[in-house]
């Protein structure tokens, strides 16, 4: 009987019944892509705070801009520096050097021109895309965009994740280091 | 399976729609109780409770088809006449609105089926059982006007059911036969129903055997009126319609459809064509064959759900409206891009002067001047955007309205009170978005009106006032902004009660109390825990109530206000704009800084001397016509560098009921503005209303007059800010 079935079902056959080899498809890349995933190097962007080279993945910045005029809130909190108005949408401006403790108190960068100090001529606000929408963060300089493969990349040193657990790792390429955070985390 | 979150969307609106069409015709349908019903509105509520089903149930809403379906069995009856519109079956009827409005609320939200569904199934119980009794049917008028037995075999229950009342009110019953060309119908279709409405009842559209003209079609219409023949033959002059009265006379030969529905019927029971007829939606755990019904002496064929889609051959597909539901993100978005426009006309503006100022070269004036007309131009086309856009964000008050219409039935219902609801104003206009939010405090406010306005009909009665009270609502437009009124000619507020209750509350000491005038005390209903309701009813008295309808209101930039007469009534006034997308404001500047102050909460402008400052409790205040404000400097709130001034510009601020007055540098002047919220985290910040520009790139920020007060009324909340 099942012999018979088996001759019917050859007969009416039709190759595009055959599905076997599409239900598998998805699982195939799975296995095969991690390896050339984990070697393909991020692009990152890398600016100066305090002299320290920083770098965030350059898919979380949308614009880099010269630093347009900030208005205080008042009764903030201090590491908000201010708002700005970029084509017509308001945006807060943050300072990460607190965050990363570089400083103590935040610089007087809104408000009156009288009262504003001046910034330096490389300074530039980031644009990036934060937990909370768009912000932008202020930056002594934009240096450049370099490539890091996974494996350039350490965990950070045991003493500064616990004090600064928005720094995930450091990037080092030839001679130099660079400190990868985590924006969500520097402005969450 | 959820269906997409646009089709939900759309789903809402639509349903939305339905349910307010749905409300106002329940209500004109209560009106109309007790006199003669209109059918065609019993009939249009029919449609609509059965359009809803059907949408329901398209989206998976099973509640919501559910409980529309027992409501359309219960209307089915009504316009067939099975069942008188009694009160409780209005009841029930305004009362499965409302569950169905919330069962639409919590699809909405796409949240699990909340308790609604409870409610909702209990209610379809409860319709069910009200759509399975009804008087006994009426001996059957049709046999003596002698209709042709094939006619009467192509009516539907419905039509039969119209014809039969026409008859038992002794209307004449007249045909009319009109001959169109096939081309266009049902365009002459809809003129002749034109012609005819007016005059009576279309009762029924039949196809006429008898061919019109050539390549025409014909139809007999029967026609129910009292009006004169002549006036009739009038009406129909212009048009290709012969009129006849219906009598016993052969009739034409019936057309091969009706024949054979004719021979067909014999077979079927009324029962049978019915319950074949829900099946269109198979899963209904609830519905029953409508038990015992009633089965007429006469049979009749049934053609669908709508009967009226063969009366009505000049329906079409195309939508009736021609109206766009637009998201008012949209419009937020396009208001946003004219704001951007209007900085960079500021910005030409300024190029242009700058033109002109350079006037050393007659060529550069020239150009100045050309510029400069042309910027004018541009700025007249850019206020008429404007205004169109913020016209599109409007939408009439009679949307609130007609939901409030609904509660007051129901309220004045539990609490044992008689009252007229007098509604004016619905017409009139308001942003969306204040629109929306003015539906609770309303709410609130009607049901203080009711539970503790107007008094029980014996009372009224023993102080020689009509048994029926009078809630009013009113809407009227004044310049910028909405005026809207509530009275109730009940007890008034009962001063002594006021004064009571708020020094038992410890809401004011007893000194104060008595010191404080009319006004002031009639104002305490409005501080948080104040209720003077003896009993906690299930309306009201919870304590809770006007101190949020206070906020709510001070949220959309209003104002409220009490005024009360004991034993004539009480009064409360709102006081709204128009929109809140662009807002004219004050600028005014305090240690250099520029920032907005929202120009519906400014009362006026005084200039204070250092002085006339006082201090109490060591706040400082200062004196307004003998009444004494809180003064509160701007700087030293926002901690900024203070200026040694001997003389303050003060501006008066108001909201709801409270007055402060805020020190500030100077006055810069009044400005429109576009109000831009900070978005994230500086949602936040105290006192904050949003944030606007001003064309030179830099951003001033709105204050919060909301906010700023409450810190200054209740300095222990500003601590938890900070």
């Amino acid at each position: 009987m099942s012999r018979f079935e088996e001759l019917l079902g050859d007969f009416f056959y039709r190759p595009d019944e055959d599905t076997a080899g599409l239900l598998e498809l998805p699982e195939a890349p799975a296995d095969s892509s991690p390896a050339p995933k984990e070697e393909r190097p991020g692009e990152h962007l890398v600016f100066v705070l305090e002299g320290e080279r920083y770098a965030v993945p350059i898919g979380k910045v949308r614009e880099i801009l010269r630093v347009p005029p900030l208005t205080e809130i008042p009764r903030a909190p201090s590491s908000l520096l201010g708002v700005m108005n970029l084509r017509g949408d308001v945006l807060p401006v943050y300072d990460l050097k607190m965050r990363l403790k570089l400083s103590g108190q935040p610089p007087r960068v809104a408000g009156p021109p009288s009262e504003v100090e001046p910034l330096p001529r490389a300074a530039r606000v980031l644009v990036v895309h934060g937990p909370d929408g768009d912000a932008g963060v202020l930056v002594d300089a934009v240096s450049e965009v370099v490539k890091l493969a996974p494996s350039q990349v350490e965990p950070p040193p045991p003493g500064l994740s616990g004090e600064r657990d928005c720094v995930v790792g450091l990037g080092r390429q030839e001679e130099q280091l660079f400190i990868l955070i985590d924006l969500d985390e520097a402005l969450g | 399976m959820s269906p997409p979150a646009k089709g939900l969307s759309e789903f809402v609106a639509e349903a939305n729609e339905i349910l307010d069409l749905l409300g106002r015709d329940l209500l004109v349908l209560d009106e109309q109780r007790r006199s003669e019903l209109d059918p065609d509105l019993v009939n249009r509520i029919f449609r609509g409770a059965h359009s809803l089903k059907g949408l329901s149930g398209m989206f998976g809403q099973d509640a919501m088809a559910d409980l529309a379906h027992a409501a359309e069995e219960v209307l089915d009856r009504l316009r067939l006449g099975k069942i008188e519109p009694s009160a409780p079956v209005v009841d029930s009827l305004v009362e499965a609105l409302d569950a169905l409005q919330a069962l639409l609320s919590e699809a909405s939200r796409e949240g699990h089926e909340g308790r609604s569904a409870e409610r909702a199934k209990l209610l379809a119980n409860r319709l069910s059982s009200l759509a399975s009794f009804g008087p006994p049917p009426s001996s059957d008028e049709l046999d003596e006007i002698g209709l042709p037995a094939q006619i009467r075999a192509v009516f539907t229950e419905y039509e039969e059911h119209r014809l039969k009342e026409n008859v038992r009110k002794g209307v004449p019953l007249w045909r009319v036969r009109a001959a169109f060309d096939l081309t266009d119908f049902d365009v002459g279709l809809a003129k002749v129903n034109d012609a005819l409405k007016p005059l009576g009842e279309v009762i029924s559209t039949l196809p006429s055997a008898e061919p019109g003209a050539g390549s025409g079609i014909a139809f007999d219409l029967i026609f129910g009126s009292k009006s004169a023949a002549e006036r009739i033959h009038q009406a129909l002059i212009e048009l290709p319609a012969k009129l006849a009265p219906l009598s016993g006379q052969p009739a034409p030969a019936p057309s091969p459809v009706a024949e054979e529905k004719a021979a067909a019927e014999p077979a079927r029971k009324p029962a049978t064509t019915k319950r074949h007829r829900v099946s269109v939606r198979p899963r209904r755990p609830t519905e029953a064959p409508p038990p015992a019904r009633v089965e007429l002496p006469r049979l009749h064929a049934e053609e669908g759900p709508t009967p009226t889609e063969r009366r009505e051959p000049d329906l079409s597909l195309r939508s009736l409206t021609q109206t766009v539901r637009v998201d008012i993100r949209r419009l937020d978005s396009l208001m946003n891009a004219v704001g951007e426009l209007l900085l960079i006309r500021a910005n030409v503006q300024r190029l242009a002067e700058s033109a002109l100022a350079a006037g050393a070269h007659a060529v550069s004036k020239l150009w100045g001047q050309e510029l400069s007309r042309e910027c004018r131009a541009l700025e007249r086309k850019l206020d008429e955007l404007q205004t169109g856009i913020l016209d599109a964000r409007m939408v009439p008050l009679g949307q609130v309205f007609d939901k409030l219409a609904r509660l007051v039935r129901r309220l004045a219902r539990e609490a044992g009170k008689e009252l007229d609801f007098a509604v004016s104003g619905g017409e009139v206009e308001l942003d969306k978005l204040i629109v929306e939010e003015l539906s609770d405090p309303l709410m609130h406010i009607i049901r203080n009106a009711i539970d503790h306005g107007v008094e029980l009909p014996d009372e009224r009665a023993e102080h020689g006032k009509p048994r029926r009270g009078t809630v009013s609502l009113r809407a009227e437009q004044r310049g910028n902004h909405v005026v809207i009124e509530v009275s109730d000619d009940g007890s008034g507020l009962d001063e002594s009660r006021i004064r009571q209750v708020a020094v038992q509350r410890g809401l004011v000491v007893a000194d104060q109390a008595q010191e404080m005038n009319r006004r002031e005390l009639q104002n305490l209903i409005f501080l948080p825990g104040f209720s003077t309701a003896r009993s906690v009813s299930a309306i009201s008295g919870r304590g809770v109530g006007l101190d949020v309808v206070k906020t709510n209101i001070a949220n959309l930039s209003g104002i409220i206000d009490v005024s009360s007469e004991a034993g004539r009534g009480t009064t409360l006034t709102l006081t709204l704009p128009v929109t809140l997308a662009i807002i004219r404001a004050l600028m005014v500047s305090v240690s250099d800084r520029t920032y907005a102050v929202p120009l519906n909460s400014v009362l006026e402008i005084v200039s204070v001397e250092g002085s006339e400052i006082r201090t109490v409790e060591r706040r400082e205040v200062f004196s307004l016509r003998g009444r004494t404000l809180p003064f509160m400097r701007l700087a030293r709130l926002f901690a900024l560098p203070e200026r040694p001034l001997s003389r303050h510009f003060v501006v008066v601020v108001g909201l709801a009921q409270e007055r402060l007055g805020l020190a500030v540098d100077e006055l810069i002047g009044q400005q429109d503005i576009v109000i831009k919220p900070l978005g994230g985290k500086l949602r936040h910040i105290p006192g904050i209303a949003g944030a606007t520009d001003l064309g030179n790139r830099r951003t001033v920020l709105v204050l919060d007059i909301g906010a700023l007060m409450e810190e200054v009324i209740s300095p222990e909340r500003r601590a938890e800010f900070i």
